[in-house]
């Protein structure tokens, strides 16, 4: 069994439906990556999750409880980063004393809440900030500091709307490393929105791409990666006359599409095991100068991009 | 357990409404005020009458100081209770806050118990204030005692005034329910305070037109106590059983 299974969920807002049958599951200690453009449905989602709005139809069960029974116990067992969390912090209050009024919130033991916080904002390299008010970090800090807020509780659930967003790439690398130990070692179970493909690739193990509040897509990144890799894409770079290397490839009919880089084609060839040989002899043999020809790096991009363009009902 | 998170809101409330500059001057000047008004009311005509025409004034000012006193004790109650549920939302902390495993009760009971607290010590020190103020001037003048409040005007410091607090509170609950902005619920809370303004002073306006004895004051109390446990039960019913985490996050 799961430990957020997601039941037809539906949430319309007037004659807008902003979530459509929704169904996912997401096990225990694993990264769920739910993606799609602005407007999907992502973060309606979290915000249904977390028991902020009520279903219009179908449920969902986050860890034993059923979001609609038992709104209490989900909140209780789920941290949140709500969308742009850097705006959801008190201004006036110290870094501290924001994560102190939530500990006691979320029932963190008296004598741990120090402990607990030092160790958080240790982590995220706020400590010697504590006192700051909150009003007065940096955007970014603000944003780790509501990271911190939403892991206060050791939490069995997390739900990260966008958590990196507004991070440097070594903040940003310092999360990611801390949700896969923290799903690791703890088996808390990550539910994440994102925009960051490459991210979402690297951390997580599910993913769903959603847009209009309905399911494109949906496996493990596994499974997608190997379906990434039926396309055979290659990089060819050179030097000099792009437009001979260009016509050259066209001119094959192994070859079945020809994109114009500034340096650079990206072509799609039909077995290239058996093909690659004869396009690259004709090349120079043309006097085309490559100095490199190598594989694409199949990535989440170009699926996202693919199935939101070519998939559209 | 549930009592306890109320206040942990409730002072988190407190600290942050004395922390916007607008709220924490209104809080001082109506706490000042109050008092100030009190003794000028009645230990001033005692400054400069005597004989049945100071009994005359007094057995108005009395009464009446204290009608006042009421309401310039509970008037920053609005301002603390928009804060602390439109505020949140318009500064989007509401969000989180309602990610925590507070029950619809817990918070409520927080965000009135904020305004409720800060208002009761209002009440309580102004009115001791106002005590001793008028007895301090009297004394030192050499005039006869004024005990302030009276019956009436003590039956309504300690039994309508806290009923009438409690009321506002909840209307403003039903307030932040429906509009958008924290100045929406300043606005609309002068409305409000009208519905209470009228019984409570309703001795001053009778007291214009002639006399007024100690029974009408005491009737316009009852019809203050009376309205305010009305409203303040009827609102505190529809507050709790209107709440909803969902349209408190959806009215963006
Ligand atoms: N409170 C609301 N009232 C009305 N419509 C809403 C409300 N919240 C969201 N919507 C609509 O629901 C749809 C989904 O919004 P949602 O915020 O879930 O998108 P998202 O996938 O998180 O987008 P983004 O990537 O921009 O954050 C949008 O069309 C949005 O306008
Ligand atoms: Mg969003």
């Amino acid at each position: 069994m799961g430990e957020i299974v997601i039941d037809h969920l539906s949430k319309r807002f007037g004659k807008l439906e902003a979530l459509d049958h929704l169904d996912i599951v997401v096990p225990k200690g694993s990264v769920f990556g739910l993606l799609g453009p602005n407007g999907a449905g992502k973060s309606t989602t979290t915000r249904l999750l977390c028991t902020l709005l009520k279903p219009s139809f179908g449920t969902a069960q986050v860890g034993e409880f059923d979001i609609i029974e038992n709104p209490v116990k989900v909140r209780e067992i789920t941290g949140v980063l709500p969308e742009e969390g850097s705006h959801t912090l008190y201004p006036s209050m110290s870094a501290y004393q924001n994560l102190e009024y939530f500990a006691k919130l979320y029932d963190v033991p008296d004598e741990e809440i120090y402990e607990r916080i030092e160790e958080l904002l240790t982590f995220m390299g706020l400590w010697e900030r504590k006192d700051d008010k909150a009003g007065e970090l940096s955007t970014g800090n603000r944003q780790r500091l509501a990271l911190c807020r939403a892991l206060l509780h050791k939490p069995e659930v997390l739900l990260l709307d966008e958590p990196t967003s507004a991070l440097d790439p070594v903040a940003a690398k310092r999360v990611r490393e801390l949700i896969l130990s923290l799903a690791k070692k703890y088996k808390q179970t990550f539910f994440i929105n994102s925009h960051n493909l490459s991210e979402v690739q690297r951390i997580c193990d599910r993913i769903a791409i959603i847009d209009k509040g309905r399911i494109l897509l949906t496996g493990t990144t596994a499974e997608l990666r190997e379906q990434l890799h039926a396309k055979q894409e290659y990089m060819i770079r050179v030097t000099g006359d792009i437009e001979t290397a260009k016509s050259i490839a066209e001119s094959h009919h192994f070859v079945e599409s020809v994109k114009v880089g500034v340096d650079s084609l990206i072509v799609t060839i039909d077995d290239p095991f058996e093909n690659n040989s004869q396009l690259m002899k004709d090349m120079l043999a043309a006097g085309v100068n490559i100095i490199e020809f190598a594989e694409e790096e199949a990535s989440l991009e170009d699926l996202y991009l693919e199935i939101l363009s070519g998939g559209g009902d | 357990m549930a009592r306890s998170k109320s206040m942990i809101v409730a002072l988190a409330d407190i600290r942050m409404a004395l922390k916007l500059r607008m709220v924490k001057w209104s809080l001082v000047l109506s706490a000042a005020f109050g008092p100030l008004m009190t003794i000028a009311l009645v230990a001033g005509p005692a400054l400069v009458l005597t004989g049945p025409e100071l009994e005359l004034i007094t057995s108005f000012m009395v009464p009446m100081a204290a009608a006042l006193l009421a309401m310039f004790s509970i008037i920053p109650a609005t301002m603390i209770s928009a804060n602390a549920l439109v505020g949140e939302r318009e500064q989007s902390t509401l969000e989180p806050l309602l990610c925590t495993p507070l029950t619809d009760n817990e918070l409520l009971w927080g965000k009135t118990l904020s305004s409720v607290l800060i208002c009761s010590a209002i009440l309580v020190l102004g009115t001791l204030a106002s005590t001793i103020g008028i007895a301090a001037i009297l004394l030192v003048s050499g005039k006869q005692l004024i005990v302030f409040p009276d019956l009436p005007g003590l039956f309504m410091l300690a039994v309508v005034a806290p009923i009438v607090l409690f009321g506002v509170v909840s209307l403003m609950i039903i307030i932040s329910g429906r509009v958008q902005r924290v100045y929406e619920a300043y606005q609309m809370s002068g409305a409000i305070i009208m519905i209470f303004m009228i019984p409570m002073l309703a001795p001053i306006i009778s007291m214009e037109s002639g006399a007024i004895g100690t029974s009408a004051i005491w009737m316009w109390n009852f019809v203050s106590f009376f309205l305010a446990v009305i409203v303040a039960v009827v609102t505190w019913a529809i507050a709790i059983k209107q709440f909803n985490r969902d349209r408190m996050v959806s009215l963006v």
